[in-house]
C-alpha cells in the first residue's frame, strides 16, 4: 500500500489524471465526499487530502510515502525529501515584484528595504544569499500586493503567474527568484523499503511528464 | 505550588514504564554485543566546549543546545558520539600508534535542535562505535556488520542496508571536469534524487552523452555487485575506481558472514555535509518509521582537525527511533507486572521479609505490601494487578 499526499485543488487534479493516465485507478481519490483520506485497496494506494504547505511535512515524516507538490512550497519548507520528477505543470515563477519605477536596477538602491511575503524563508535565502544583503521582512497571509501600494513594503516576494494582477494595481516583476513547477518528492525510507512500488511509479509518472 | 508545568519541554519527553524496561533491556544487549566485539564503552561528559563541535564541516551551529559556564565560556550539550569519542581519541597522552585500532562504543543520549536523528525529538538515544585508527575495507565491514548485527539484536527483522562511497562521486565529478560551484550543485542533486536538475545542468556544461549518462546512474543506481560493474565499465579516474574496489571488498566481507541479503549499494548516498565523509557511507532503515535508524561511514579527516592523523570508520543507531518502529510494528511493550505480591499478618513482617529475599534471588521479581492488606484484600490486588502469585504470610 502506498500513501500519496495530494495538495488539495488544482494540482490534485492534475495529479490524478497524470496517476490515471499512467495505469493507475485513481477512483477512490476522486471521491467528491470531504473525506481527508481515500483508500482504494485493491488498488494498492491510499490518497490523503492536505494543504499544499502540510504535504512535504507528511512526506518527510514518512506519513505519506509520496506527494505532489510546488515547487514554491517545497523551496519554503526545506525539508529533507528526495525531489524525484518535475511534472512540468502548475508553472509559474517566484518573483520580486514592485512599483513600476523600481525597476532596471533602482530596487537596488534602496538600502534595508521591506519586503512582504508568503514566504518569508524564500525571501531570505534570495536577498541573503543570492544578493548578499540585509532586508526586513514581513510575513504577510494574502493579497501581498496591498502591501506596496499602502506603504507597508516597498516591495514583495511572491508567486507570478500572468502577472495580471500586478498589472492591475500599478506593479511589475523586478526580478526572478526561482522557476517554480509541480514536483513530486519521496520519502528517503520509503523509497528503500517500498521500492518495488515505487520505483515503478516514478518511471511511468516520468513516461507521463514525456508526453505532456 | 503555583502555576507548575505538568508538561515536558519542547521537543522532549519522558520514557514511559513498560517501553523504558524494554529500552534498557536492548540497551544491554546493545552493550554485551559491543563488548564481544572487543569494544570499550566510554561515558563523554553531557556537556563539551561548543569548539568541539563548531568546526567548519562538522555540525550545523544552529542545531547545538547552547549555554556558557560561570567564566562567559561557550558550551554545548552533547551532540552526537562521535566528535566527543574524536577527541578523546586525538587528546590521549601516552599514545602508542602499536595499540591502534581503538575501538570505542557508547550509548548515550544527544541533544539536537529539530534534527531527524530521534525522528524531530530533540533529546534521544544513540547507540554507536567509533573504529579507530584503522584503514581500509575489512574495518569499514566490521562496522557495517557491527551496525546489522545491532538493528537485529536490538528487534529489527526487516532491515535495509544502503551502502554509497563520496570518492565515487568525487572521482566521476573529475572525470567529467566539473568545477567547485558545479560540483556541489549536482552534488546536491543527487543527494535528493533530482534528476532534472542533474540534467540541466549538465546540458548548460555542454557535457557529452556518455558523461550525462554517468551522472544520471548516481543517484538512480541500486544493487549490489552488478552496480559496481556498470561504473567499472564507465569510469576512469583511479579515486572512483578506488572507490569501487571499497565498495566491492565491502561486500564480499558482508556476504562472508551472511549479511549481503541486507544490503545494497546506493551510489546517490552522499551524506550531507561537503567534507566529513571521505570514504564509505552508510544508512539502515526499516517499516514504519520516515527517518533513518542507522547512520554510518568512514571520517578519515575527523581527528586530524585536533592535531592527529587517524583513519575512522563509525555508525550510530538511534534507539529511540528504533523503539518507535518496533512499536508501530506491532512489538508489545507494556509493563509486566511483578511477580509475586507478599502480604503478611501482624508480627509477621519479619518473615514476610524472608520470604521475598527467596523468592528475589530466585530472579522473581516480588513486592512486598505496606498498606496492610487483609488476604482476601492481598488476593483481590494481584488478580487486579495482573500479578501471577499473592503470598500472605501469616504463621511461621
Amino acid at each position: 500500500m502506498l500513501t500519496i499526499a495530494l495538495s488539495k485543488g488544482r494540482l490534485a487534479e492534475k495529479a490524478i489524471v497524470l496517476l490515471e493516465n499512467a495505469g493507475y485507478d485513481c477512483t477512490a481519490a476522486k471521491d467528491e465526499s470531504r473525506k481527508l483520506i481515500l483508500e482504494d485497496e485493491k488498488a494498492g494506494l491510499r490518497f490523503i487530502m492536505a494543504k499544499p504547505a502540510d504535504v512535504p511535512t507528511y512526506v518527510e515524516y514518512g506519513a505519506a510515502d509520496i506527494g505532489f507538490v510546488g515547487k514554491d512550497t517545497l523551496l519554503e519548507e526545506g525539508r529533507d525529501l528526495y525531489e524525484v520528477a518535475d511534472l512540468g505543470f502548475g508553472k509559474c515563477r517566484m518573483c520580486v515584484a514592485g512599483p513600476v519605477d523600481l525597476k532596471d536596477g533602482k530596487l537596488d538602491l534602496i538600502p534595508n528595504k521591506r519586503i512582504a511575503t508568503k514566504y518569508p524563508n524564500i525571501t531570505r535565502a534570495y536577498f541573503e544569499g543570492v544578493k548578499k544583503e540585509s532586508v526586513e521582512i514581513i510575513k504577510l497571509n494574502g493579497s501581498i500586493e496591498l502591501a506596496p501600494l499602502i506603504g507597508l513594503a516597498d516591495c514583495i516576494v511572491d508567486i507570478v503567474e500572468s502577472g495580471r494582477t500586478l498589472k492591475e494595481n500599478g506593479l511589475d516583476v523586478i526580478e526572478t527568484v526561482a522557476d517554480i513547477s509541480a514536483r513530486v518528492v519521496v520519502n528517503r525510507v520509503s523509497m528503500k523499503m517500498k521500492s518495488s512500488e515505487i520505483k515503478p511509479m516514478i518511471e511511468k509518472i516520468k513516461e507521463q511528464i514525456a508526453l505532456l | 505550588m503555583i502555576d507548575a508545568k505538568f508538561y515536558t519541554a519542547d521537543g522532549f519527553t519522558d520514557t514511559l514504564p513498560g517501553i523504558c524496561a524494554f529500552k534498557k533491556q536492548t540497551e544491554r544487549k546493545l552493550e554485551e554485543l559491543f563488548r564481544l566485539h572487543g569494544y570499550s564503552q566510554i561515558e563523554t561528559p553531557g556537556i563539551e566546549y561548543l569548539d568541539i563541535y563548531s568546526r567548519p564541516g562538522f555540525v550545523p551551529e544552529q542545531n547545538l543546545y547552547k549555554m556558557t559556564d560561570q567564566k562567559g565560556r561557550l558550551l554545548a550539550l552533547r551532540y552526537d558520539g562521535t566528535i566527543p569519542a574524536v577527541r578523546y581519541a586525538a587528546g590521549i597522552k601516552d599514545f602508542d600508534p602499536a595499540s591502534l585500532p581503538l575501538r570505542l562504543c557508547y550509548i548515550e543520549n544527544m541533544f539536537r535542535f529539530a534534527d531527524s536523528g530521534g525522528g524531530k525529538q530533540n533529546e534521544f538515544t544513540q547507540a554507536g562505535v567509533e573504529l579507530m585508527g584503522a584503514d581500509g575495507a575489512d574495518a569499514d565491514a566490521e562496522v557495517i556488520a557491527l551496525a546489522i548485527k545491532s538493528a537485529l539484536s536490538a528487534g529489527i527483522k526487516d532491515l535495509q542496508i544502503s551502502i554509497g562511497q563520496v570518492r565515487l562521486y568525487d572521482g566521476i565529478a573529475k572525470q567529467v571536469g566539473l568545477g567547485d560551484t558545479d560540483r556541489e550543485v549536482i552534488r546536491n542533486a543527487i543527494s535528493s534524487r533530482d534528476t532534472v536538475t542533474i540534467e540541466k545542468t549538465s546540458d548548460q556544461l555542454g557535457l557529452d552523452k556518455n558523461q550525462k549518462e554517468l551522472l544520471l546512474m548516481l543517484p538512480d543506481a541500486q544493487g549490489t555487485y552488478d552496480i559496481i560493474d556498470a561504473f567499472r565499465a564507465k569510469v576512469t579516474e583511479k579515486e572512483a575506481l578506488d572507490a569501487l574496489d571499497n565498495l566491492k571488498d565491502i561486500l564480499d566481507a558482508l556476504d562472508e558472514q551472511g549479511f549481503l541479503k541486507y544490503v545494497s549499494v546506493d551510489s546517490g548516498l552522499l551524506g550531507g555535509s561537503i567534507d566529513y565523509y571521505t570514504g564509505v557511507i552508510f544508512k539502515g532503515y526499516t517499516y514504519e518509521v520516515g527517518f533513518p535508524i542507522i547512520s554510518g561511514g568512514r571520517y578519515d579527516n575527523t581527528v586530524a582537525v585536533f592535531g592527529r592523523q587517524m583513519g575512522c570508520v563509525g555508525f550510530s543507531l538511534s534507539l529511540t527511533l528504533t523503539l518507535t518502529a518496533l512499536l508501530r510494528q506491532g512489538v508489545s511493550m507494556n509493563e509486566t507486572p511483578c511477580d509475586v505480591v507478599i502480604g503478611f499478618k501482624n508480627g509477621f513482617r519479619g518473615k514476610a521479609y524472608e520470604e521475598a529475599k527467596k523468592l528475589r534471588d530466585e530472579g522473581l521479581a516480588v513486592i512486598i505490601d505496606t498498606t496492610g492488606k487483609s488476604k482476601d484484600e492481598l488476593n483481590e490486588y494481584a488478580g487486579k494487578q495482573g500479578i501471577g502469585r499473592a503470598l500472605y504470610v501469616e504463621g511461621e
